[in-house]
């Protein structure tokens, strides 16, 4: 259903314009974003549709589409902009507010991205720095990809491209801390 | 002597062990000494930032807290993308007050958070701190002959108005080095265009189409090389070379090369040093150019100039 009154509480657009701090409004669909940006093609919907989805007030449809997790944040599309909107900031928010909101895309792409960033944290999260092997590792496991670059393995290891160890922190304790707070901020909002 | 508080990124231990200590051989001819941030953490990279607002300040702000204990004014960064994150998390965290104070008190245990230290990427650091210059005047072994195309990726100068850093469009500030190293800065036109980033491991497609655009048209500018000053950006190019290779059925052979690995060359430091071997691409093939005398070009080049900074508050 499309909500365009505001109806006493916040639209669509007046939540991603406050966590973004951009002003999608502005926004006039010149395109120049859809051209600018490196990952359009393998979007659900190009920047621009997204801009005008949010205007429209599509929540769901803005939450449900692939395009915030191509959006690799170059910042290619901003820079070009000529009314000067973050638009990686607005994708940021509605990724952030998706995620929150728990409305999960289960297409394989998206799922593998996520996967991806998961790892990512809770390598950071054990260990407080990131370790490529492991992460590689624990990626085609978890995404049950076993061989996946496992071309490049004896390479890479031959040539001491990735270390084999992992040494925590001193601080690691404090990282697990800092990630147990965030974590219980994110589940308060 | 100057002294500069050093972040290297995680993947200094790793993939990019080559910048690391090549960078180390630069700053000792440079006349800069590195002092570590003790017990430095993972910036969060890529991921803290598209998964949660919370931790991709946090994990930042530690470093910046940590960094502000040592005596130095300045933060010098090795990792592009670790240069990002800790430079978004500076910038909003000066204009927002009220949230910096926020993520401090309750998510970052280490200190107060002042905003005493500047952050730059080491390409910044060399070109504003060290100056052109400088560097022309300790090269004992001219670089030239050597082609190269200047690859920046999207993190060292975008968004303007956070990095505040040379061009978004056309940067030169690299090529200006080369150029002081006796080294030909190729007209590249996808100097700023994406590598693909972390979509290396999660969705490899996406990598091998856009690193192999920038491949593609650094071949077609000349270049006998590409050089970078950012992890991500040297292994989408060189590791993945051989597979975009594959895919587009097309040879490059085009080794990618750290700035660092290029000055410390050029500053007569022996090849032996330089970590070439951890390259997946042989450089032995561009570096035999080097020396070599170039044809005369039919037009004369004009130098290559910096842009007019775009931001009005210059």
């Amino acid at each position: 259903m499309i909500t365009l009154g505001t109806q006493g509480k916040n639209t669509f657009l007046d939540d991603v314009n406050i966590k973004s701090g951009a002003n999608v409004l502005e926004c006039y669909q010149c395109g120049k974003c859809v051209g600018t940006c490196p990952v359009s093609q393998y979007m659900d919907f190009p920047p621009r549709e997204i801009m005008q989805m949010i205007k429209l007030g599509l929540r769901n449809e803005c939450y449900m589409a692939n395009s915030h997790w191509f959006c690799l944040t170059c910042s290619a599309c901003s820079g070009r902009c000529p009314r000067e909107i973050d638009i990686p900031a607005v994708m940021e928010a509605v990724r952030h507010l998706a995620i929150n909101e728990n409305y999960v895309n289960d297409s394989k792409k998206v799922k593998e991205i996520r996967k991806f960033h998961d790892i990512f944290l809770d390598m950071i999260k054990r260990y407080g720095r990131n370790y490529e092997l492991r992460m590689m590792a624990e990626f085609n496991i978890r995404t049950r990809n076993l061989f996946k670059d496992m071309h490049l393995a004896p390479k890479a290891l031959l040539k001491g491209k990735i270390p084999l160890g992992v040494k925590p922190l001193k601080s690691a304790k404090a990282i697990k801390r800092m990630f147990a707070i965030a974590e219980k901020l994110e589940k308060n909002k | 002597m100057k002294k500069l508080t050093y972040f290297p990124g995680c993947s200094a231990h790793g993939t990019s062990e080559e910048f690391d200590s090549t960078l180390k051989l630069v700053l000792k001819t440079l006349d800069v000494e590195l002092e570590d941030i003790p017990d430095w953490n993972c910036c969060g990279a890529t991921s803290a930032h598209v998964m949660t607002e919370n931790l991709a300040y946090a994990l930042p702000m530690r470093n910046l807290v940590l960094a502000e204990k040592l005596e130095n004014t300045t933060m010098g960064i090795a990792c592009a993308s670790c240069y990002q994150r800790m430079k978004v998390t500076k910038v909003h965290m000066d204009e927002n007050p009220e949230l910096a104070k926020r993520i401090n008190t309750t998510v970052v245990e280490e200190g107060t958070y002042k905003g005493t230290v500047d952050v730059k990427s080491m390409l910044q650091y060399f070109y504003e701190d060290i100056g052109v210059e400088t560097i022309r005047e300790k090269v004992t072994k001219s670089l030239a002959g050597l082609k190269v195309a200047c690859y920046y990726g999207c993190l060292l100068t975008r968004p303007k108005d956070i990095t505040k850093f040379d061009s978004p469009e056309y940067p030169v500030s690299m090529d200006q080095i080369c150029e002081a190293l006796g080294a030909t800065a190729t007209e590249f036109d996808y100097k700023t265009e994406c590598c693909g980033a972390s979509f290396s491991i999660s969705n490899t497609e996406v990598v091998i189409n856009l690193s192999g655009q920038v491949l593609a048209m650094a071949k077609e500018s000349g270049a006998h090389a590409i050089v970078v000053a950012c992890p991500l950006c040297q292994s989408n190019l060189d590791m993945r070379q051989p597979d975009i290779e594959k895919h587009q059925g097309v040879k490059y052979d085009i080794p990618v090369f750290y700035i660092t690995q290029l000055m410390a060359l050029a500053f007569g430091y022996p090849a032996g040093e330089l970590k070439f071997p951890k390259h997946i691409v042989p450089v032995e093939g561009a570096l035999a150019n080097i020396g070599k005398i170039l044809p005369v070009p039919e037009k004369v080049k004009k130098p290559i100039k910096a842009v007019e900074a775009e931001s009005e508050d210059k």
